[in-house]
């Protein structure tokens, strides 16, 4: 395995587990969702290092999933902003735990 | 050696902006990291011998994203009429070590396992590149994308319709059509901005569609360019939320789904299977119909409108 695979694989490992920390950690979902998409942008890294694209032009396969991986994200992204939009219209808050249930 | 030297970089950039986006002191500073992760990501691609992907990621991953978000905090932080300011410190220490800890124990097992993952002997992608020659086209990834999985790319355009259906649906009542106009009087070089911006995005819209079939671009990264186009017309008010959707954009919100599935049928009669492409002229009529179907579904679900009009 070359070392630029090396370094991108560790950079995804890495990235992923950010996400997941962030997760986890986040009182804001409109943090959740930025942590969610680190995540998602690990897993085409690690997808795509993996298809070979240090060596060479990686393999068109996965190459084409992470494409529809990140009109996917996006769209998914949209629809949990929206769906934040309206937990605000219904509940005066838009954060995990709001401040008057404490 | 060089090489080297700017992969390390890149990759040192691309975790430390994950940190900052995660730790970002506010939540606007945690989004602005992200789109700046975001572009380092499309470096991180072009590096990786994917320029299909550093074009998505950027106008995709990192710009369309980005606004949504930006648009997002615009009305649930700053119209709640405070921004909170609770950071990552607000956990207690006993719930963040732990956390951290866990984490640090998943990068190091994940890491692990990636690098001592097996190649694989044989994969589709050398299937694909030997038979891309029969799909008319010299851009591997076009071909996969509606060539040989073209299954995912009609559901993907399913998947952005039934978010933007779905957006709707939830849509409050409240506040139809909560576009940010703009807060000022209006600054003269806008106009003359724009006059210069937005038809360059549909330039290079079509342009990236066109040169999809051949080099990097396709439906998606044009698609995108153009959306980028209606966002910025959206945020200088030159373009305000309708009641409804009109007829028109009806047609182009369904335009790719219903292009793709006609032509991918055609073929059914004469025995070919379901969604084989009768010839390249087909591959661009579709890209031409993903590229508008996904660029006002784009728009649309950044004004957070039923519809869009010329402001009067």
């Amino acid at each position: 395995m070359s070392a630029t695979a090396t370094i991108y694989l560790l950079t995804a490992a890495a990235v992923f587990g950010i996400g997941v920390y962030g997760l986890l950690q986040a009182r804001q979902i409109l943090r959740q969702l930025l942590a969610i998409n680190l995540m998602g942008g690990a897993i085409f890294l690690l997808l795509i290092t993996l298809g070979g694209g240090a060596e060479g032009p990686p393999d068109p396969v996965p190459q084409a999933m992470v494409l529809t991986g990140i009109v996917i994200a996006v769209s998914a992204t949209a629809f949990a902003l929206a769906l934040l939009v309206k937990l605000q219209d219904a509940t005066g808050s838009s954060d995990l735990d709001p401040p008057d249930a404490e | 050696m060089i090489a080297l030297t700017i992969d390390a970089i890149i990759a040192i950039g691309i975790v430390w902006l994950a940190l900052q986006t995660v730790r970002g002191a506010n939540v606007f500073s945690a989004i602005i990291m992200f789109i700046v992760f975001g572009l380092i990501m499309s470096l991180a691609w072009a590096r990786l011998h994917a320029p299909d992907l550093a074009l998505a990621e950027a106008a995709i991953g990192a710009g369309i994203t980005g606004a949504l978000l930006l648009v997002t905090w615009r009305r649930v932080h700053v119209l709640e009429g405070r921004t909170p300011q609770v950071g990552m410190a607000a956990r207690s220490l006993w719930l963040t070590l732990p956390t951290a800890l866990a984490a640090a124990l998943l990068i190091a097992s994940l890491g692990w396992v990636a690098l001592t993952l097996p190649a694989e002997p044989a994969t589709a992608g050398e299937l694909a590149w030997q038979r891309l020659p029969e799909m008319g086209v010299s851009n591997p990834v076009t071909g996969v994308l509606l060539g040989f999985r073209a299954y995912d790319t009609l559901l993907e355009m399913a998947v952005l319709l039934a978010a933007w259906l779905g957006a709707r649906v939830v849509a409050s009542e409240l506040r139809p059509g909560a576009l940010p106009g703009p807060a000022h009087e209006e600054v003269p070089l806008v106009g003359a901005l724009l006059s210069l911006v937005v038809p360059i995005s549909l330039l290079v819209a079509v342009y990236l569609l066109q040169a999809g079939g051949s080099a990097p671009g396709g439906a998606f990264q044009g698609g995108a360019v153009l959306a980028a186009g209606g966002v910025l017309l959206c945020l200088t008010g030159r373009l305000e939320s309708a009641d409804q959707t009109s007829l028109i954009e009806r047609i182009v919100l369904i335009l790719g789904l219903a292009v793709f599935s006609s032509v991918g049928l055609m073929m059914l009669p004469l025995g070919e299977p379901m969604l084989a492409m009768p010839g390249v002229w087909a591959i661009y009529l579709i890209e031409t119909a993903l590229l508008l179907s996904i660029a006002l579904t784009l728009v649309l679900l950044f004004a957070a409108a039923p519809g869009l009009r010329r402001s009067s």
